[in-house]
């Protein structure tokens, strides 16, 4: 699915300067296959609009969460001004309980999620590919252990035991991080393994192991190259859970404490005014989190329609 | 197929005995105090002892194992920290009440999605079919709680259409409970509806193009018989492979729903239990939603090896 280019016929081209025994493995040849075919796909995402209109949503949010309170109209944290004033000129999105300006929150708020969830995301891809090269490749019995593990820690619901963990541990960022990229690492395994098992009786794994390449060499100079399609789908998807997950936990309390402009921790301070007709304290931050979340996985899906029909 | 069942039923044991020990190492194993860590460094001595204590923290590491496991397989999960009441007494009330809500969840969305699956797969890559799976794509990937309260904001307060608070007053029926639910209800089909239709559609676009279904199709066979008798047969596995997958996510993003809607299940039990740093109730909650996980996912597997004798044959060989 991931790799034509094994039974692709093999072109080289003029300029490459190889020593003819380099040429004879397949490994470089494909190196360079590879390389053509990765630059094809990056065009081919890039023209699509759903990961234009992802790319330049996820940005704002970022150019926001770097520059934080120097590109806020007011102060995240200033409750000087009168609360609960509507959306108005002077305060486009309203003031919150405290008089707080709920634009300027919003805009401070991008920098919490996008502190934790990337990270949490590329820790949980990092270790997942790690666990399933090994699964995928050595096979046998500790294949058969972690396969089990994997199952029993997929029938977890990710919300569930961050729950528990940031009870048991404290609510600290890194705790929020680590817990969210222990929950993703079995995810990502399954399904780095499963892109390694197709890939590990193929004539390039077999030359590898041929000319004496130890298993780590073969893991991850031979197979990790040639796997790395399903690989970055599978980051940019978990991004978007790391996200959601993220939002989800600071909502129900298990992460930032109030007064942090986080979106979660805003909704939650807020949600209860709904009903007395106080809309736009909870509305936008809201809008935030599902402008941001709808945007990576418009990034993701874009990669990965692409990645698939390669 | 008995063979399958009694495969399949052990692989679900030895992934249940791994999931109680997953939990028992996050709460008991990690270095350092429970109790000091989890009431803070001014609590007192003889508290963070006393805690430690009904925790079972103080006991030999392999007996607090031996505990969990046979908590997780008598479904007996010890007694509150907070109130002292047994867990069971706590929770599974509270997860009746988080499966009323579930249950409306599903009977609504199941149908919608397989439907809205089908719609699209008869008109795949037209406008109509990329506007329900982008559809399906965003209000997927939108967190429960977010939808949760847009809905409330919308369809609660502005429109007056449902009530604010889901908890039904005491004495109403299992119909007069219904408009207290529904609206949570709709919250959850939101975020489940994409999954499920994506399924269904790629399930039918499969079908579509098997040779069974132009073999039935040559046969005579009308348009709408094509797909009842044979491309849902067929396209059904994959979606009830993430119906049941799906259960084990709903209890997650239930807590987001039950908090905005402020209904009294499992999800605001959890809540309150991490408000009053309650792990036994947080322990016992997590088990038995890995425990219903498994049984939905077994019971999903058996459905389509009944459904499929291909599947079944597979284990046999």
């Amino acid at each position: 699915m991931s790799d034509s280019a094994n039974d692709a016929p093999v072109s080289l081209p003029d300029d490459l300067d190889l020593p003819p025994d380099v040429v004879a493995l397949s490994g470089a040849v494909q190196l360079s296959e590879r390389k053509q075919a990765r630059k094809e796909n990056w065009r081919l995402i890039r023209r699509r609009p759903a990961f234009i209109v992802g790319v330049i949503i996820v940005l704002i949010w970022v150019v926001c969460a770097l520059l934080g309170d120097r590109i806020t109209p007011h102060s995240p944290l200033d409750f000087r001004v009168k609360p609960h004033l509507s959306p108005r000129s002077a305060y486009p999105f309203g003031t919150d309980i405290s008089g707080r300006d709920v634009l300027s929150r919003v805009m401070a708020g991008a920098k919490d999620v996008l502190k934790v969830a990337p990270l949490a995301a590329l820790l949980g891809v990092f270790f997942g590919v790690i666990v399933g090269l090994v699964m995928g490749y050595i096979g046998g019995w500790l294949d058969n252990i972690l396969s089990r593990i994997v199952e029993a820690f997929l029938a977890l619901p990710v919300l569930l035991v961050a729950l528990l963990a940031v009870t048991t541990l404290g609510v600290t960022t890194g705790v929020v991080t680590g817990v969210v990229a222990a929950l993703f690492t079995p995810v990502v395994a399954r399904t780095v393994r499963s892109a390694v098992i197709s890939e590990r009786d193929l004539d390039y794994v077999t030359s590898a192991k041929l000319r004496g390449e130890s298993a780590f060499f073969v893991m991850f100079r031979e197979i990790l190259p040639n796997v790395s399609g399903p690989i970055i789908v599978e980051l940019t998807v978990r991004i978007g859970y790391a996200v959601f997950t993220v939002a989800t936990l600071s909502f129900v309390g298990a992460g930032p404490q109030p007064p942090s402009p986080d979106w979660g921790v805003q909704v939650s301070d807020s949600f209860r005014s709904i009903s007395a007709g106080i809309w736009w304290t909870t509305m936008f931050p809201a809008a935030a989190i599902a402008s941001l979340v709808i945007a990576v996985n418009l990034i993701a899906d874009s990669v990965q329609s692409v990645v698939e029909a390669s | 197929m008995g063979r399958y069942v009694l495969k399949r039923a052990k692989s679900a044991l030895i992934t249940l005995w791994l999931l109680a020990t997953i939990v028992f190492l996050i709460v008991s194993v990690l270095p350092g105090d429970v109790g000091r860590r989890v009431l803070g460094p001014f609590a007192l001595k003889e508290d963070v002892a006393k805690f430690n204590h009904q925790l079972g923290t103080d006991r030999p590491l392999i007996r607090q194992y031996f505990t969990t496991i046979r908590r997780l397989f008598t479904l007996s999960f010890g007694n509150s920290y907070q109130s002292g009441r047994s867990v069971n007494s706590v929770i599974f009330p509270a997860l009746g009440r988080s499966g009323k809500l579930a249950i409306l969840a599903f009977v609504l969305t199941i149908p919608l999605s397989i439907a809205a699956g089908i719609y699209a797969a008869r008109r795949k890559d037209n406008i109509s079919d990329r506007v329900v799976v982008t559809t399906g794509l965003a209000t997927s990937s939108i967190p429960e709680f977010v939808t949760a309260a847009v809905l409330l904001s919308v369809f609660c307060v502005h429109w007056k259409l449902g009530h604010v608070y889901a908890n039904p007053p005491a004495n109403a029926s299992l119909i007069g409970e219904l408009p207290y639910l529904i609206t949570p209800a709709i919250a959850m089909m939101i975020a489940y509806f994409g999954y499920i239709t994506r399924m269904a559609r790629a399930g039918v676009i499969k079908g579509l193009g098997a040779d069974y279904a132009r073999t039935a199709t040559m046969k005579g066979l009308s348009r709408g018989d094509v797909m009842r008798k044979h491309i849902l047969r067929n396209a059904l596995a994959p979606t009830i492979t993430v119906i049941s997958v799906q259960i084990g996510y709903l209890f997650g993003g239930i807590i987001g729903v039950e908090k905005v809607f402020n209904y009294s299940g499992l999800g605001i039990t959890m809540l309150n239990a991490v408000k009053s740093r309650d792990i036994p109730v947080l322990q016992g909650a997590v088990l038995l939603v890995g425990l219903i996980y498994m049984v939905s996912t077994l019971l999903a597997d058996l459905l389509i090896a009944y459904l499929n004798p291909r599947v079944r044959l597979e284990t046999n060989r």
